[in-house]
């Protein structure tokens, strides 16, 4: 699939991947999708706005690669997976809520989209009775055309606070 | 025991519950908001030296960054005269903190407050205050600068004590200088940012987490997933008698045979050091120093409350890395030991469930290497827990009794 002809169409498209995107991010047992809705030449950065202001190069996630993007799940499924017992994976007992504001889209001279939202993201937890605040941020997103549709070429989320309140074990 | 800040009366102020055993810990002390407080004192300002930084993190004149010395804010500042000085973080005149941000730079005007507008240079020294007519006629600005910790600096790193009878640093670090002498090399670092997470534990439970090798294959299943052994090593525990830091030394599974379990296995490669040797190490009380595979990190542990721990994660590269390298690091260091790395998440969730039951009363037990009643360990071992909490119980005014378990 080309980038469609018209402007608007396309900045639909975009808003529909971030919509899915947020559909699969909340799903504990969807989290094998969530490699596909980047390209095949893609990253996924999580930065605090305080490096980044720095000009500081660390990142809390720093998947520069479609490999590592999927290495990402395999991290999740298996090295958080308490010896494999499915029944022993408490740190995945965490059900993420993503909450994206206002979406701004802006279609590109090279077809591409850029995405910017506002999100926060609410964790609960078998654990603790109260939701938790996991982060508060921006995306910064840009989307390509691909033959299989709209993805992520690239995915930055830009967290407000410099003190993660928790760490997450799925991506925001 | 004199001290650079006032200090509150002496002496424990509770009846502390302590097994005779010193394998058996109470949990009451992961709960106990007055014996939390109580600690801020007895330990943070007590006689150590807690590391608050690398002289990389502020490397000209004028630079500073925040962070806390237990309950004790602080400003690590480098003055006009290119010395780092640990200065508290609240105006001298009637405490309004002074600074908010994370870091910056204050080579031109200096730290000002916003409350009355008192003005202090990099080095802490009072420089002017807003109408001043009217004041008391002996009132002199050399009298109000910002209050200082004593400070001292190890291939970088700089220690703060608010304590007088600190011994000096090298005598503080004993044997762990050997250590630190093979992570930071000759000393000149570049600082690359820093991730700062809060874990929902007492700050013991974190520390005592790292003197602890047992738990390490256990937890952290991605060791087993990858294959990734470690090929002996050992904990010791330098200075045992008087300060117990850790030094844990390990060797772990080349690349080249570890299960290719990842797309991208460069997060194990080992490129700046001829062996895969690993340091972790624990300056007591609450400096984590490491050169895991190519990472170079330090970790500061500030107590929040009795309950939360604020851990800031800080990665370096050496000064005169090529930029490759620098990428590779930046790369690695927050993948296996940040809070979202393949190998460190599981910590969180295991102490935040160690806190979560500490209300249950009752002790937790230290048995893995305990037959052995001193140093070295082996670096499976959780013996080395115990000569952290003797540390801790000499701060307390609480010793262990000799010859017990």
């Amino acid at each position: 699939m080309k980038a469609p002809e018209d402007l608007a169409s396309r900045e639909q498209a975009a808003r529909e991947l971030l919509a899915r995107y947020v559909r699969v991010v909340d799903d504990p047992d969807r989290i094998e999708e969530w490699p596909e809705l980047f390209a095949e030449e893609a990253e996924y950065r999580v930065v605090t706005r305080e490096n980044l202001e720095a000009g500081l190069p660390v990142s809390v996630v720093c998947d520069d690669s479609k490999d590592r993007i999927r290495d990402r799940v395999t991290v999740i499924r298996e090295f958080w997976g308490a010896g494999g017992r499915l029944e022993d994976r408490h740190y995945n007992q965490v059900r993420p809520r993503h909450v994206v504001g206002p979406v701004w889209t802006e279609p590109q001279d090279d077809g591409t989209v850029r995405v910017v939202a506002n999100f926060a993201v609410w964790g609960t937890l078998a654990a603790d009775p109260a939701p938790r605040l996991l982060a508060v941020g921006e995306y910064r997103d840009l989307v390509t055309f691909t033959d299989r549709g709209p993805r992520f070429r690239s995915k930055w989320v830009v967290l407000d606070t410099g003190v993660l309140q928790d760490v997450f074990v799925y991506p925001l | 025991m004199a001290s650079v800040l006032p200090r509150t009366p002496e002496g424990p102020p509770l009846a502390l519950r302590w097994p005779p055993e010193d394998n058996r810990i109470p949990r009451e002390i992961f709960t106990d908001p007055d014996l939390f407080r109580w600690e801020m004192d007895a330990v943070f300002t007590g006689p150590v030296w807690v590391l608050v930084g690398h002289e990389a993190e502020v490397p000209q004149p004028g630079d500073y960054k925040t962070l806390s010395v237990g309950a004790v804010p602080v400003i690590v500042a480098r003055g006009a005269d290119g010395e780092v000085r640990v200065l508290v973080n609240a105006c001298a005149h009637r405490g309004a903190r002074l600074v908010e941000g994370p870091r910056g730079n204050v080579l031109k005007g200096g730290f000002r407050c916003i409350y009355h507008m008192w003005t202090y240079a990099p080095d802490g020294s009072l420089l002017g205050v807003s109408l001043p007519d009217d004041f008391p006629s002996d009132f002199r600005k050399e009298d109000y600068g910002l209050p200082r910790a004593r400070v001292a600096v190890y291939k970088g790193l700089v220690f703060a004590s608010f304590h007088e009878d600190t011994p000096p640093l090298e005598e503080y670090l004993a044997e762990l200088t050997e250590g630190l002498d093979r992570v930071l090399g000759d000393g000149r670092l570049r600082y690359l940012g820093s991730i700062k997470v809060i874990f929902r534990t007492n700050w013991k439970l974190y520390v005592e987490n790292i003197y602890d090798g047992y738990h390490v294959t256990a937890l952290h299943t991605g060791f087993q997933v990858v294959r990734l052994r470690s090929h002996g090593g050992q904990r010791l525990v330098p200075n045992y008698e008087r300060n117990g830091h850790l030094w844990g030394q390990s060797r772990s599974t080349p690349r080249e045979e570890l299960q290719p379990v990842l797309r991208d296995m460069t997060l194990f490669d080992v490129r700046t050091k001829p062996t895969t040797d690993h340091n972790m190490m624990v300056v007591f009380p609450s400096g984590v120093v490491t050169d895991y595979f190519d990472t170079i990190q330090l970790r500061y542990v500030i107590p929040l409350a009795v309950d939360q721990t604020l851990i800031e994660f800080t990665f370096f590269a050496r000064a005169d890395d090529p930029e490759e390298v620098v990428r590779h690091r930046v790369r690695q260091g927050p993948a296996v030991l940040g809070p979202a790395g393949a190998i460190t998440l599981e910590d969180a969730a295991a102490l935040e469930r160690v806190q979560l039951s500490s209300v249950a009363r009752g002790d937790n037990v230290v048995l893995k290497g305990t037959p052995k009643r001193f140093p070295p360990y082996r670096h499976v071992d959780e013996a080395p827990i115990r000569h952290f909490y003797q540390a801790y119980r000499r701060l307390l005014g609480v010793p262990t009794e000799e010859g017990t378990r």
